[in-house]
């Protein structure tokens, strides 16, 4: 075949394939032009999951009637004129790529009422389009701004159009798109319909936070800590969830860079760092990320979709937002306070995104089914004696000056002296006590896990040194497979840090030689411990070859030392041994979930309570 | 059975017996102890299984002789809590009747026949040993037996006779003792059993009188302690005790002579600033003076010279575990101790001459 120019048409539908993979992506597309054309309010329409109609109109500057056509043109934008701005975007679009390509897959109808030099024209124009192939512009009455119709997308490229998806799942991708651009741009009002109902619609804002909690729904108001951290190149700002309302995916993290929404890998392993054991394994936090740094320092023209962008600086960005989010966290009281009836956080409506897993159960929640399950005596029983536990201690009173009722900004509630006394062990497995917001509960195996761990972490990061070892007088032989061998080889250095001497003594054969003296007193055996440590690590748990400087690889093998030593759910706890592990929860810090991410306490509030006994 | 005994002389036979006692067990007889009068003599028997112990009770008097079982607890509560000089026991079926000045106790027991048969002792000893020598090698050796190791064979006292001479070995791994000692009338080969701990402490308790001896067999899988006035047989535990002179170190050249109550109450006041997570003293041996130090994060540090004017060898610093050190101290018959170190990271050996020699592995310091 002879080489030939490809005809426009095509070369707009090539383009189309990088930008325009689903409604979604032309809802994108068309709002960010909006935005650009500095709009105060845009309404979305969609009928059909986007397949019948998508229509983004907004109050913008609009498009002067003489300038409709070429609106239409591939590689035809008014936000770029000189080939340095490529190096400062200050929009959102900047390809002229946009509407041409969705004009070449569907048929596209343009409306617009321009504003030019503050003054509104007197009437508006529109253009229509099919598959490209552009009409004549017709002078249209309407309000200024644009509207964009676009009707039958992809009616002429049948490939795509049988890869879309049902209805509900393509409004689940669009209501997500609107809802991670409406948190960025807060004063813009924003509403989203499908097929005739108000899917949902945001007041416009000046307070980044109210915009964040209309999408992520007001129930996790209370449970959203705000952080900041400013820069003389920018900063960032931002809304970390408490741990409790973690989710299964990461679909509620909102990172933005100069009120571009984005996805970048760096910054959201800064994330999952900063919450490295406060969360489950299989949970993500809800977090919002906005960025402020100089266009200059952030290259948007990575990819088409522009959701990928590269930073000139990744490293310190990573690391501001991982101090900022991880100090705001260390800072606060992540107890969860748990409902009596058990109901968790929802996304609220059209948020919901069938292809999404499961949410995982909140494990705090389990000790309230189980309490739920209690027969009433038996419920009364505990309640009875939890009360008479209190009663000598002085009456609860909630601080009313100044104090936010919430609880969540301050640093953990103190346990009082006086409340110490007043401990309970319930099951010979949780600690019940109270303090200032209501009735605790302590998980005793996941509380001291959490403490014998921080205090482990710091003697060895902090202190630089190893553990202290016992050296054993016959050496502890374990029997290893040659894969094992090699694998206990990579860890040595790792095994010398925390203490643990070993050395080859034969064929297939290993000596423990030396074993830190606070696993002995607990009873934890050499040769049990290591075989354990080979199996994590051929699960893959943490990275072998890093695994002499690499934190994740600590943080496990110190985790399992922290889980075996701790003491376990059905270990009988004296009185001393109780408050002994009170006061140590308010040392440390993270004390509110154990090395794993699961929660260590829970908490009836008083207000919880009284509801419930129908004293409100 | 019937007997009159003295309260003060049972209330001593049942605390004895009470060591073997199983609180929980679904085999309710072994909650119970088994009296028996036979001629002059009344016994108390009790058993776990694993250790069976009888003991005769002084300053009694029979007038019919037979035996009864009865919980352990409520005959050891009622003798305890008794006023009168002498108790009246006296079986009537399964139940037994003790009577005093003022009261009458019946106590349901069960079928005499249901209780474990004692051990048989056949033939003669295998060796003889004083009980004062015999009590001084549990006390020097018990401690340092490991308590629920894997390794099982740790979890006892290792008894090697060897023609005349007794040794017993005890070890959890981190520490060894062996404590040497003469034994009398010995016949046939050299051999070694591993006592469980439990037994030879129950053992110590029974050898009240030094001067008495003590026949000792060892069967198959059975170890026999027999005096004139008690019986104490155990399992014995199986597996292999770990080769325990190989692990004495021939080589420590560097050697001090300290005196045992000044070294106890340095190492004392050392392990006052030790923590769980640093547990160590380290002991810095140089001429003239032994330097020992510690140090808790977050609590603070302690300094304490030893005056050691004996020392060959150059100078060396070592971390003990203070508890390890203590435990050997404790047990010492002497007014000094020798200790024998090579290097940080080797063993170290505090002895007294060589009867007793306790191996303790060091504490790797920062």
């Amino acid at each position: 075949m002879p080489i030939r120019v490809l005809p426009t048409l095509l070369v707009n539908q090539i383009a189309a394939g990088e930008v325009i993979e689903r409604p979604a992506s032309v809802v994108k597309e068309l709002v960010d032009n909006s935005l650009d054309a500095g709009a105060g309010r845009i309404d979305v329409t969609v009928e059909d999951g986007g397949r019948q109609l998508i229509r983004v109109s907004d109050d913008g500057s609009g498009i002067p009637e003489e300038e409709l056509s070429l609106a239409l043109e591939p590689h035809a934008t008014s936000k770029l004129r000189h080939p340095d701005e490529l190096a400062s975007i200050g929009t959102m679009g900047f390809r002229g790529e946009a509407l041409a390509s969705i004009a070449s897959v569907s048929r596209l109808r343009l409306t617009s009422r321009a504003t030019v030099d503050g003054a509104v024209r007197e009437s508006g124009a529109s253009i229509e389009s099919a598959g490209g192939e552009t009409g004549l512009v017709t002078p249209t009455a309407c309000s200024p701004g644009s509207v964009v119709e676009v009707r039958e997308l992809f009616f002429n490229t049948p490939a795509r159009r049988k890869f879309l998806r049902a209805g509900p799942t393509e409004v689940g991708h669009i209501s997500d798109v609107l809802q991670r651009i409406a948190i960025a741009h807060p004063h813009v009002a924003f509403s989203l319909s499908h097929n005739g109902r108000v899917t949902f619609e945001f007041a416009p804002t000046d307070s980044p936070r109210l915009r964040c909690v209309d999408v992520l729904g007001k129930e996790v108001d209370e449970a959203l800590l705000e952080f900041e951290s400013r820069q003389p190149w920018g900063g960032v700002w931002g809304l970390a969830g408490l741990p409790s309302i973690g989710r299964a995916t990461a679909k509620f993290q909102y990172l933005c860079i100069n009120g571009r929404p984005i996805r970048d890998r760096n910054l959201a392993h800064a994330i999952r760092e900063a919450y490295r054991g406060l969360l489950a394994p299989d949970l993500q936090p809800v977090v919002v990320v906005f960025i402020r740094v100089d266009p200059h320092a952030v290259d948007v023209n990575v990819h088409p979709a522009k959701t990928e962008v590269r930073l000139r600086e990744p490293g310190q960005l990573h690391g501001l937002v991982l101090s900022a989010i991880r100090q705001r966290l260390l800072g606060s009281d992540l107890t969860p306070s748990v409902a009596l009836n058990g109901k968790s956080w929802r996304p609220p409506v059209g948020a919901e995104d069938p292809s999404a897993p499961a949410p995982a159960p909140v494990t705090a929640h389990d000790f309230v089914e189980y309490f739920k399950r209690m027969d009433p005596t038996q419920k009364g029983f505990v309640y009875q004696q939890v009360r008479e536990q209190m009663n000598d201690a002085p009456l609860l009173e909630r601080v009313g000056d100044g104090q936010p009722g919430n609880g969540f900004s301050g640093p953990p509630a103190p346990v009082t002296a006086a409340v110490t006394n007043q401990v309970l062990q319930v099951h010979q497995s949780y600690v019940v006590t109270q303090d200032d917001e209501g009735l605790v509960i302590i998980d005793q195996h996941a509380l001291h896990e959490r403490v014998m761990f921080e205090q482990l972490r710091k003697r060895i990061l902090s202190e630089g040194k190893p553990l202290e070892s016992q050296r054993l007088l016959v050496p502890e032989v374990l029997h290893l497979n040659p894969a094992r061998m090699a694998l206990l080889d990579d860890l040595a250095a790792l095994l010398e840090r925390i203490g643990i001497e070993v050395s080859v003594i034969g064929p297939g054969a290993v000596g423990v030689q030396a074993f830190p003296t606070f696993l002995f007193d607990r009873h934890v055996e050499p040769g049990e411990f290591i075989e354990g440590l080979l199996d994590k690590a051929q699960e893959g748990a943490f990275d072998v070859k890093q695994a002499a400087n690499d934190e994740s690889a600590l943080h496990e093998v110190l985790d399992m030392m922290a889980c075996k030593a701790a003491v376990k759910a059905g270990d009988k706890l004296s009185g001393e041994e109780l408050s002994a592990l009170l006061t140590q929860r308010e040392e440390v810090e993270r004390s509110a979930s154990c090395p794993h991410g699961r929660p260590t306490t829970i908490r009836l509030t008083l207000r919880d309570l009284e509801k419930h006994f129908k004293r409100s | 059975m019937k007997a009159i005994c003295d309260r003060t002389a049972l209330v001593e036979s049942l605390n004895l017996v009470a060591g073997v006692v199983v609180a929980r067990t679904p085999k309710p007889v072994l909650t119970c102890v088994k009296l028996t009068a036979e001629g002059s003599l009344l016994t108390l028997a009790a058993t776990d299984l694993e250790v069976y112990l009888r003991v005769n009770t002084p300053r009694i008097e029979i007038s019919e002789e037979g035996g009864a079982l009865i919980l352990a607890d409520k005959l050891s509560q009622i003798v305890r809590e008794s006023v009168d000089p002498t108790l009246t026991l006296e079986s009537e079926g399964d139940a037994t009747h003790i009577r005093g000045q003022d009261s009458h106790f019946k106590v349901f027991g069960y079928p005499l026949g249901e209780f474990p048969a004692p051990p048989e002792f056949d033939g003669n000893a295998d060796f003889e040993v004083s009980a004062g020598s015999l009590t001084q090698q549990v006390l020097q050796t018990v401690f340092a037996s490991a308590r629920e190791n894997s390794r099982y064979a740790m979890n006892g006292v290792l008894v090697e006779r060897e023609g005349n001479k007794l040794n017993l070995v005890a070890t959890d791994g981190h520490r060894l003792a062996v404590s040497r000692g003469d034994c009398k009338a010995a016949k046939g080969d050299s051999r070694t059993a591993i006592i469980p701990t439990k037994a030879l402490t129950l053992l110590s308790r029974l050898l009240n009188d030094p001067d008495q001896t003590v026949k000792v067999k060892i069967a198959d899988n059975q170890a026999m302690f027999v005096t004139d006035n008690a019986m104490l047989s155990t399992k014995l535990v199986e597996g292999n005790f770990p080769p325990y002179k190989d692990v004495i170190p021939r080589d420590n050249d560097k050697k001090a002579t300290l005196d045992t109550q000044v070294l106890t109450s340095a190492v004392r006041r050392a392990a006052l600033l030790t923590n769980e997570e640093s547990k160590g003293v380290r002991f810095a041996f140089k001429d003239q003076s032994l330097n020992l130090s510690s140090r808790a994060p977050e609590m603070g540090e302690a300094q304490i010279e030893v005056p050691m004017p004996k020392y060959q060898g150059d100078a060396v610093e070592i971390g003990f575990n203070p508890a390890y050190v203590l435990d050997a101290l404790k047990v010492v018959d002497a007014n000094e101790v020798q200790i024998d170190l090579k290097a940080p990271n080797k063993p170290g050996i505090l002895r007294t001459g060589n009867h007793f020699v306790y191996v303790v592995m060091p504490v790797n310091l920062q």
